[in-house]
């Protein structure tokens, strides 16, 4: 489980002149499900064609169980990819596109023929040997692409916005189908996506990329409870993202109040950015908050209240709660410790948070 | 490594892409080089000119058929795209039967070879008594451009959402509004694209051309046609490489403009009515660029515009040039120098409507099926016979051609062959058939300069004998080596010409219509069949070019054809007596030596051979002793079965 | 749309097809189908089977067939080259295909007589080199090299066509699923390219089948093909009947092209422009 299985060192691509990826390292472990996250054009799709062959990169090296497979071309690697639209073959029937790879390593007849119908009966697919490909809807297809990838025992499947173009409820379904279907095949899974929402359900690390950079890599958790920055904060779920000062360790004042929180080592009277996820924010009775506001916003989400409360500076604090409070209702905003965020302020411009453009 | 590989991969790639590219404008680069050729000769370099091109310019054959190749281009193109862009968008409503249909009848032109489009065309223009000329050309080109537009809309147009077109009008447009505010924009590139087609297609065409056209009309094509029998003039070279210098040109405006790269691409697109390229790595997908519709668009409109502006300044021209007094003509090509049709127009003030034809036979169903009135037409003796015997021919009535005196009493008499009497023809050039020879080829062969037609059959002259391309000149070559008449109509008799000339096929190295005269001054073969009228201009060239060898023109011992090429007029003319003014403008001496001059074929007209100057009046091979030609024959022609024995046997020699 | 309404804008061409097309092809089946006194005959249409037609359209095939497989080994590669270089200079090189067009055909053709003499140009250079002399004027390859030079475009475009729409993913995932650029050719990109291939095909054959300016200019009129018998019977032995009736036989190998068409291009994907 802890073995490396492939290791992208020193990384760097451009295309005409523009810097896609910027000496980028990432490592993979076996048997693990790793997502690239990012909005388009942070590089991750670049990323995942330099493991599966299709670029080269101009610098820097693609180590697969140890081996230096750089510069080797994409039929001589141990991977597979299931591409962004399935790239299915037209021409041929359901069973020659699964039989495909095999047919070319030169496999027998019976064996390929045992393949696909194991394959098929993965993908719940089973009887669609002979169905062309424009007959099958674009779930169908998708498990196909699945399906022909997996029968060549890849050590490493690579997945490329498989779910994309799928609709919701599909999407939701084939989220849990890739999950099952990656622990009974025991294989490593790199998968992209630009879905927040799809990387957190499904991935044992998520690397959150932006302008060619991996601005965190971690957990589904530690990424989303303790983004490393503010433009991981703002790209993972909703959050209130405010500046303030580390007066010093276990103190942050933010907007003139003081607030306790846990993090250390951040120095004394330094700027800092402050994470609050909304659902982490308790509103309270005024003479109990830290900060004090007027809620100004109200819409009922189901599950909870969505609330935007504005304290006296005129920042709008994003409140989610059970408990409703009416708009023009004055309210206290209380934040336990563990729930508040500390991040370094960035120092380069490169590092520089952008709005998330999906 | 894989670089070096990949590199060395595009150096492959490069190396066969600028190979094809040379094979593609190899013969472009020679047509450019023949342009600046001071010698009319394809194939001699005589020295920089530039006069070619201020030639073309003043040439009024060569911009008429510009002018009529653009604007046949150009309205055949802008119809097609309006028909077929409309009925692109019918057909694709219809239901699958009746769309299926009209798709397959919509490619039978396109699949059809051209031979067959432009005869059948031919045939139904003639059968309902359309005449040939401008508006068949123009129809027959719509209908051979309209299944091109419909294949460069159709893709587009299914591309295209429906509900766009019901958002348009939802959003309040009426649905012509909603049809060119949003439809019309999307098929637009498939539009174009069409038109570009269209215009190419039409541009290049002269298979369907060559069948439709008729009075008084050329396109750049038919011109050169007509022009392959005497010579390609140097003009047309220096024409197309203007236009193509032109379209280059803006090519590459429209690729290297500003907006670069995807002014380009949309470029490609849109000559090829193609989808935008799919999945290239989300690079360069969906989004076109805005600009290079307007730079399209700015050109089409400065081309429309510099075409319009043509037509309308052109037809102004003609318009006022229009006179009530007219006279159609129909002649040879290179038949005539245009400055005396110019003399007739200011003497007479008939305003003359020229038109050209490249073989006799071409020319007589044009005047059978008279759909087009001709005044006064120029046929070879037999073809004189044929017509006057077909009653396609009006009696000329003498008191209106006084200067008939001038023409040589033995002339007329040698015309009584095809024309008893002398009813219906003014002799205008005359000449013999003989050998041509390369006495420095002929000695390297050891072979002695033939003095007879049997000659032509020596197995050393293999691969070095140019035989004519035409039936009766080629069987009077055996005919009279076998001593028998030219207009023998024994089947005996032909069958003995043809299997001689079956036995000779394989020392000819080609039969040629025009080309003996290039091909001869080239060094290309020892001797070949020529007519005398090519011999002065023949010397000249040969002079000028300082040639390592001499040519020398052979009278066969055992007599030849006399030809003669006379006026006649059309029984349908509309303009007899201008036609006989004209006839009797050509035999005046003055007239008839600047004819001879220019056209260097010899002048049946003893008044105006006696003001030549004396070097012409003693070259024997022009002017033979017509005493000496008593062995010699004028063509008759022979009727129907005949003609279709002789062409059967011609047939067999040909294929095999 | 309001498909009623327009389904009417297709009926101008519909008419015009009826008139100048469907009416002109009757005519020649009318003449075909008749001797020159009008009676009905099937003489010209069985005359094909006389030795020098016969000969004229075998032959006629031959090249047609030998120029059009030519022109798909050439071209085959060059729509690969041009495909891969899609982005960008690719759509200059692709126009480049069609400007030679604008070149008046006859004029071209006649540059390649200059270009293949003894005396032309291609021979002054290999003397030039010392090397021997190349004299295909006036033979069968020179009539194949002017049909390939003259229909080149009408290949290339076709099969450039269907391969730039082939996604790049496609090619990029046989890639993936092992095979080497040669099987990705074999397996993927000829299969998927098959309806241009086949459209190129007829666009070049048809017209190589009943050329007869080709012929005559770079064949020394010593090669007499079927075009060339079909046009001299119309502009020279002024038969007609006769033309029209060998005229009616060449359309019968169009429909056997068009049968294939429809066949392997259903969705008029392999549409050249």
């Amino acid at each position: 489980m802890s073995q490396p299985l492939i290791d992208l060192n020193h990384i760097s691509k451009s295309y005409d002149g523009e810097l896609i990826l910027d000496d980028l390292n990432l490592s993979v472990k076996e048997n693990s499900f790793v997502t690239l996250l990012g909005p388009s054009g942070c590089g991750k799709t670049t990323t995942l064609r330099i493991i599966g062959g299709f670029e080269t990169p101009d610098k820097g090296q693609v180590i697969f169980g140890g081996e230096d497979i750089t510069l080797l071309p994409p039929n001589k690697r141990q991977l597979n990819t299931v591409f962004q639209k399935y790239a299915l073959f037209p021409h041929m029937s359901i069973a020659e596109n699964i039989a495909f790879g095999l047919k070319i390593k030169g496999k027998s007849k019976s064996y390929i023929d045992d393949k696909i119908k194991y394959a098929l009966k993965l993908v719940n697919l089973n009887g669609f040997e002979n169905r062309s490909v424009d007959s099958l809807s674009g779930g169908q297809q998708q498990r196909i692409a699945i399906a022909r990838a997996i029968v060549n025992e890849p050590r490493l499947l690579l997945l490329d916005e498989p779910l994309g173009a799928l609709d919701l409820k599909l999407r939701q379904d084939m989220q849990y189908e890739l999950i099952r279907l990656k622990n009974e095949l025991g294989i490593t899974f790199i998968y992209v996506t630009h879905d927040q929402e799809e990387a957190l359900t499904m991935s044992d690390t998520i690397v959150v990329m932006n302008q060619g950079y991996i601005q965190q890599m971690g957990t589904p958790e530690q990424i989303y409870n303790e983004p490393e920055n503010a433009f991981v904060a703002d790209f993972i779920g909703e959050s209130n993202i405010v500046g303030g000062t580390m007066i010093r360790d276990e103190l942050v004042e933010i907007f003139g109040a003081k607030f306790a929180c846990v993090d250390k080592g951040f120095g004394t009277n330094k700027p800092v950015d402050v994470v609050i996820r909304p659902e982490d924010i308790d509103l309270v009775k005024p003479e109990d908050g830290t900060l004090q506001g007027i809620v100004t916003h109200l819409i009922f989400k189901g599950v909870h209240y969505e609330m935007e409360v504005t304290t006296p500076n005129g920042y709008e604090w994003l409140v989610h709660s059970t408990d409703l409070f009416p708009v023009g209702q004055h309210v206290g905003i209380h934040v336990d410790p563990f729930d508040i965020q500390i991040m370094n302020k960035p120092e380069s411009e490169d590092e520089e948070a952008v709005g998330v453009n999906e | 490594m894989k670089s070096l590989q990949k590199k060395l991969k595009n150096f492959w790639e490069n190396f066969y892409l600028v190979l094809v590219l040379i094979f593609l404008y190899a013969p472009i680069a020679v047509m450019m080089a023949l342009s600046f050729n001071s010698s009319k000769s394809r194939s001699h370099w005589g020295g920089f000119t530039l006069q070619w091109y201020s030639q073309m310019f003043e040439s009024s054959a060569v911009m008429d058929a510009l002018y009529n190749t653009l604007l046949i281009a150009f309205l055949s193109a802008l119809i097609a795209t309006v028909l077929g862009t409309a009925a692109a968008i019918g057909i694709n409503s219809m239901k699958k039967l009746p769309r299926s249909i009209c798709m397959g009848v919509n490619n039978i032109p396109m699949l059809n070879s051209d031979i067959v489009t432009g005869i059948s065309l031919m045939l139904m223009f003639i059968a309902f008594g359309v005449s040939l000329g401008f508006k068949t050309i123009l129809l027959a080109h719509i209908s051979f451009n309209v299944p091109y537009v419909m294949l460069s809309v159709m893709p587009k147009l299914k591309q295209t959402s429906r509900y766009t077109y019901e958002a348009a009008l939802d959003l309040g447009a009426g649905p012509l509004q909603a049809f060119f505010k949003v439809v019309f924009p999307d098929i637009l590139p498939g539009v174009l694209s069409g038109f570009l087609m269209a215009f190419t297609m039409s541009l290049d065409d002269f298979i369907i051309t060559h069948f439709t056209r008729g009075a008084g009309i050329n396109t750049l094509s038919t011109l050169i046609y007509s022009e392959v029998r005497r010579g390609i003039q140097p003009t047309m070279y220096a024409l197309s490489t203007v236009i193509f210098v032109t379209v280059l040109a803006l090519l590459l405006i429209t690729n290297f403009s500003p907006s670069g790269e995807k002014a380009g691409a949309g470029k490609k697109r849109a000559a090829l009515g193609d989808s935008e390229p799919s999945g290239n790595g989300g690079k360069a997908a969906g989004t076109p660029s805005p600009l290079w519709p307007k730079i399209q668009k700015g050109l089409l409109v400065c081309v429309s515009f510099a075409v319009v502006a043509g037509i309308s300044y052109t037809s102004l021209l003609k318009f006022n040039a229009s006179h009530s007094d007219e006279l159609y003509v129909y002649n040879w090509g290179e038949y005539i120098d245009e400055d005396v049709i110019r003399q007739f127009e200011e003497e007479t003030g008939i305003h003359v409507v020229y038109d050209l034809f490249e073989t006799n036979e071409e020319m007589y169903p044009v005047i059978e099926a008279g759909a087009v009135q001709y005044d006064v037409v120029c046929p070879s003796d037999y073809m004189i016979q044929r017509m006057a015997e077909n009653g396609l021919l009006a009696e000329i009535n003498w008191e209106n051609v006084p200067n008939i005196s001038n023409i040589g009493q033995t002339y007329m008499e040698w015309s009584e062959a095809f024309d008893p009497g002398n009813f219906y023809s003014v002799p205008y050039c005359w000449g013999t058939v003989g050998i041509l020879c390369n006495v420095e080829r002929l000695e390297e062969l050891g072979v002695p300069v033939p003095t007879k037609w049997a000659d032509l059959w020596d197995p050393r002259l293999s691969g070095e004998i140019l035989m004519q391309d035409s039936v009766r000149d080629a069987f009077m070559v055996a005919q009279k080596s076998l001593g028998y008449s030219l207009n023998s109509t024994d089947p005996g008799e032909l069958s003995e010409a043809k299997d001689l000339l079956l036995l000779q096929k394989p020392l000819v190295q080609a039969y040629v219509v025009d080309q003996v005269r290039d091909k001869m001054l080239s060094g290309e073969a020892a001797v070949g069949v020529i007519y005398s009228g090519e011999l002065l201009y023949l010397q000249e060239e040969a002079e000028s070019l300082n040639l390592d060898f001499t040519l020398q023109y052979v009278l066969p011992e055992e007599g030849t054809n006399l030809w003669i090429d006379s006026w006649v007029i059309p029984w349908n003319a509309r303009n007899k007596e201008n036609a006989e003014k004209w006839i009797n403008f050509l035999c005046r001496p003055d007239i008839a030596k600047k004819n001879f001059e220019y056209i260097t074929y010899a002048t049946p007209n003893e008044a105006a051979f006696r003001l030549l100057d004396p070097e012409y009046q003693q070259n024997t091979d022009v002017f033979p002793d017509t005493s000496t030609l008593t062995t010699s024959e004028v063509y008759r022609y022979l009727g129907t079965e005949a003609d279709d024995l002789y062409n059967a046997l011609w047939k067999e020699v040909k294929s095999q | 749309m309001n498909r009623k309404k327009n389904q009417l804008l297709a009926f101008p061409y519909i008419f015009w097809m009826a008139g100048f097309t469907i009416i002109p092809l009757l005519m020649m089946l009318y003449y075909g189908l008749t001797n020159r006194e009008g009676a009905f005959t099937l003489e010209n249409i069985l005359a094909i089977g006389s030795p020098e037609h016969l000969k004229a359209l075998v032959l006629s095939l031959i090249l047609a067939a030998v120029s059009t497989l030519i022109c798909l080994l050439l071209a085959y590669p060059l729509a690969l080259i041009l495909r891969n270089r899609h982005i960008g200079q690719g759509s200059f090189i692709v126009f480049i295909f069609i400007l030679p067009m604008w070149m008046n055909f006859l004029l071209r053709t006649m540059a390649w007589q200059t270009l293949l003499e003894k005396n032309g140009v291609i021979n002054a250079l290999l003397s030039f080199l010392h090397l021997p002399p190349l004299s295909i004027i006036n033979t069968p390859a020179a009539i194949i090299l002017g049909m390939v030079y003259n229909f080149l475009p009408f290949m290339v475009l076709p099969i450039y066509n269907v391969l730039a729409k082939i996604d790049d993913n496609l090619i990029n995932a046989a890639r993936d699923l092992g095979a080497d650029s040669f099987q990705t050719l074999t397996k993927v990109l000829i299969p998927l390219s098959v309806p241009g291939v086949i459209s190129g095909i007829t666009m070049v054959f048809v017209p190589a089948l009943t050329t007869f300016v080709i012929s005559n200019l770079l064949g020394g009129s010593k090669i007499l093909l079927i075009g060339n018998v079909i046009e001299q019977e119309f502009t020279k032995g002024s038969n007609w009947n006769l033309g029209a009736g060998l005229s009616i036989v060449l359309m019968i190998f169009i429909l056997l092209s068009m049968t294939l068409i429809a066949k392997y291009d259903k969705n008029g994907e392999g549409t050249a422009f």
